[in-house]
């Protein structure tokens, strides 16, 4: 053994805890000498960090331009932080815009401060249910303002503890109890995103890469359904549109997030440890309280001279089928605008509305989306009657 | 702030940058001072206040334990000290939880009492820091300290920012010493400290919260019935999630404090290849186990009493070791069942201890085994929020649902097996060694390649800033 460490096993073993006679200052304090110094271990440290930074720097380079190879290009994150700095925007008199990912994709600000007068604030979240957004802002007193809230009965239906319905609550808990060292780094990470391609958590980091491992599972496996990935871009006025590399019609990337749609909108079987009969009977009683539930919000808030239309955004091809199939029109949206008594908007009631294609069948490409949401506006108009 | 955050990161740097900077040794602690409040003003700017309170208050109680003239009067000080911290504690800690229980005694009676549900904020980390503040009047009172002079001293003992909201626990007698002279800036000190921040972020963000969490979480989260090995799975990962979270949280307090020329001790040593229960308490959370032993265990007699006495103190202990986790009956569970644990070991030790074939290494590695799947049923009872999913797991571990649900893809079980595997053989590899030994014996070309994989793991990795587990004690 080299005697250096010999030594320095010797200092180890020895008492890790030397004594000597404290010093004039440290009798001050009346405690004890400094008993404890923890070993360093002797080593040209300054080399060894001096070439760490230069392979994390050179690493972390070359994945970059992979990455920017592959048509990543440096965009914002939806996460809480953001959304809860859009959540903070929101006045007595805003307009509001609720849901799921249709409304986050296909409604373009701008037209719509255009058409509306007032630039609206964008809270739809993919993935989500609006009941939890829609219900707090019922819950405050001071808001009277317009909500335009999508309609995806599949999501806006979602039960509580289901991923929608935790997605939103997520997001409300953020706005709730965000830290101040939460903003702050919510500030320097969008500088960050702002500039760097590869950081991307749905598709480039190592839990992502990993997930996309060809292993396949166990028979009868519940594993939970792979989410689509990331195919937009977002500002921070949480405007999401979608990546040329999907729009382009028939693209590999459309394909591979068709894929995805069915297994997510497909509801699950009903647990093996409930009885069959009792879940849907659970079921059904929790759809019953939704539709009371949102009612009860909505004349809260026209009571206060606040106003709601629903929209439900297009949906093509296999997805569309689906949806119609597993939750048609009549057991879902009218009895939501009967029981709420509220204006709706279905794209395909209205020529104008319709006709549009969504590359991956749930979402308008970027450019169809500013379209759509002129030729929404006067829709919006006239059941808001402003 | 959390120190996987970039918040952190900018405040880390600025501080060492002016830390270092600054000549005066007065104006440097003044700084900590600063920091050390900013850093937990981070989370909630009133608690701040709260801590400072509590502080000023142990500085206060402290100079009248040391001033009193006799026994009594130094222990009413102290009754006074220990009353103030722990009805702190109490209230933000276990307010709601001690009502719940009234009400639930009640009801037992008869009589049906609705409390009103207290909405209390718990301040981070008030366990630890409670724990900080109460050492240095426990201290005066055993003699083993004198009063500090300095408040100012006294509140960067108990606030220090690398150990502030989740240790390791550190006695003010440990701290304040280092106060009384400023240390050079040592540049092997400086990066070693450094490269101690790398390893336990690689832990935390790399190991615990990428490979193994989400399998914990979904199956401590599933409400119905799993078959065996998704329930070990899930058990198993979450046994080295928490280890990878804490003693990640750990070596990065020791790295950051090390960076700023202070000394704390270690707070684990390789846990998971402990051989029996007192083994392992002297591995895992030794400050807290220190503590513990120190203020509680041997003023209660220690193993210097006759032997029922002894196993009931270990089982005190060990019981308010739990509850000190958290406000629940399934961390008092935790801790009554690591107290049997050691009491059993204790009684087969008076038996086997002496045979010749105790000592052999086929045992001892079977002890170890032991050690760690009795250390995993704990844990069942610390991860669960209630008993129903305690016995749900137990049920599944051991054969109770043959035909349960099967919720973990093949790729978590490879990441949960892989992870756990590499865990136990390192723990083994280095149970009677220490980073700083290891490292001395690897070539530096190796050291570097480590360093920088963690680097890129960690920065490729993009954590989500998920806060560490023992923030919530």
């Amino acid at each position: 053994m080299p005697s250096s460490i010999s030594n320095f096993k010797e200092r180890l073993r020895l008492p890790r805890l030397f004594f000597r006679r404290p010093s004039r200052e440290e009798q001050i304090h009346g405690g004890p000498p400094l008993e404890f110094e923890r070993p360093i271990p002797p080593a040209p440290w300054r080399g060894i960090a001096v070439v760490i930074s230069i392979v994390v720097i050179a690493v972390t380079t070359a994945w970059e331009l992979y990455c920017r190879a592959l048509g990543y290009g440096p965009t914002l994150n939806d996460n809480e932080d953001l959304w809860t700095m859009a959540r903070r925007r929101v006045q007595p008199e805003s307009i509001v815009v609720l849901g799921d990912s249709r409304a986050w994709f296909d409604v373009d600000l701008d037209e719509f401060q255009k058409g509306l007068g007032k630039r609206p604030i964008q809270l739809a979240m993919a993935g989500s249910t609006a009941w939890p957004v829609l219900d707090d802002l019922a819950k405050d007193e001071s808001f009277h303002g317009t909500i335009i809230c999508s309609f995806v009965p599949g999501l806006f239906f979602a039960p509580p503890g289901s991923p929608p319905m935790v997605r939103a609550e997520l997001g409300e808990k953020r706005y709730r109890n965000q830290t101040p060292a939460q903003r702050v780094s919510e500030y320097l990470g969008m500088w960050l995103e702002e500039h760097v391609a590869f950081l991307k958590p749905d598709d480039l980091s190592l839990e992502a890469l990993l997930n996309e491992l060809p292993i396949p599972n166990r028979p009868g496996a519940l594993v939970p359904p792979r989410f689509p990935p990331y195919f937009q871009t977002e500002d921070r006025e949480r405007r999401a549109r979608m990546w040329e590399k999907c729009a382009a019609p028939g693209s590999p990337l459309a394909k591979k997030i068709q894929e995805t749609w069915p297994p997510l909108f497909t509801p699950p079987p009903p647990p093996s440890y409930v009885p069959k009969d009792a879940f849907f009977a659970e079921m059904k009683k929790g759809l019953e309280k939704r539709f009371a539930d949102v009612a009860g919000a909505i004349e809260k808030i026209r009571r206060r001279g606040g106003k709601i239309v629903f929209v439900r955004f297009p949906h093509t091809g296999g997805l569309k089928e689906l949806e119609d199939r597993l939750t048609p029109r009549a057991q879902t949206w009218d009895p939501l605008l009967k029981i709420t008594s509220s204006p709706g908007i279905y794209y395909s009631d209205f020529p104008e509305l319709s006709g549009f294609d969504c590359p991956e069948w749930s979402h308008l490409s970027a450019g169809d989306s500013v379209e759509f949401s002129k030729r929404l506006v006067p829709h919006l108009k006239a059941a808001l009657q402003l | 702030m959390l120190f996987n955050s970039l918040t952190f990161v900018v405040f880390f740097t600025l501080v060492v940058f002016l830390y270092w900077s600054i000549r005066s040794w007065t104006a440097r602690k003044n700084l900590l001072v600063v920091a050390s409040y900013i850093f937990y003003g981070a989370w909630n700017p009133p608690f701040a206040a709260l801590l400072f309170s509590t502080t000023a208050m142990d500085f206060w109680l402290g100079r009248q334990i040391g001033k009193a003239k006799n026994q009594r009067s130094k222990r009413r000080w102290l009754v006074a000290s220990v009353c103030m911290n722990l009805s702190m504690l109490g209230f933000f800690k276990y307010g709601n939880f001690l009502l719940e229980n009234f009400q639930w005694l009640l009801a037992r009676g008869g009589v049906i009492y609705q409390p009103p549900h207290l909405d209390i904020l718990l301040p981070v980390g008030i366990s630890f820091y409670t724990f900080h503040s109460l050492s240095y009047t426990l201290d005066i009172y055993r003699g083993v300290l004198q009063p500090t002079r300095s408040l100012r001293d006294f509140v960067l003992a108990v606030s220090f920012f690398p150990q502030l909201v989740a240790g390791p626990i550190v006695r003010a007698g440990d701290f304040l010493p280092q106060l009384a002279y400023a240390p050079r800036l040592k540049t092997g000190q400086f990066f070693w400290g450094l490269a101690l921040m790398t390893l336990g972020l690689f832990e935390k963000i790399v190991l615990a919260d990428t490979l193994l969490s989400g399998s914990a979480d979904r199956v401590f989260n599933y409400s119905g019935p799993l078959v065996a090995l998704d329930s070990w799975a899930g058990v198993i990962a979450f046994a080295g999630q928490i280890f990878f979270d804490f003693a990640g949280y750990s070596i990065c307090a020791i790295g950051a404090a090390l960076t700023l020329g202070f000394h704390l001790k270690d707070n684990f040593r390789f846990p998971y290849a402990a051989i029996g229960f007192s083994d392992f308490w002297r591995r895992w959370h030794i400050s807290l186990s220190t503590f513990l032993r120190d203020y509680l265990y041997i003023p209660l007699g220690g193993n210097q009493v006759r032997p029922f006495r002894a196993a009931l103190n270990l089982v005190i202990v060990m019981f308010i070791g739990g509850l000190w986790h958290g406000a629940a009956w399934t961390f008092v569970v935790w801790g009554l069942l690591h107290g049997s644990y050691l009491v059993i070991e204790r009684v087969c030790r008076l038996f086997f201890e002496e045979k010749p074939w105790a000592n052999t290494p086929i045992v001892r590695m079977l002890a170890g085994f032991a050690t760690y799947g009795a250390v995993c049923i704990a844990w069942v009872f610390f991860r669960a929020s209630d008993f129903t999913i305690a016995s749900r797991m137990l049920a599944g571990m051991f054969g109770g649902h043959p035909t349960g649900d099967a919720i973990l893809s093949t790729r978590e079980l490879l990441q949960i097996g892989m992870v756990s595997a590499g865990m136990i053989a390192l723990h083994w590899a280095m149970r009677d060694n220490s980073f700083e030994i290891a490292v001395m014996r690897l070539p530096h070309w190796t050291v570097t390649a480590i360093g920088a994989v963690m680097a890129c793991a960690i920065i490729l990795t993009q954590g989500n800033s998920n806060a560490f587990i023992y923030f919530q004690f």
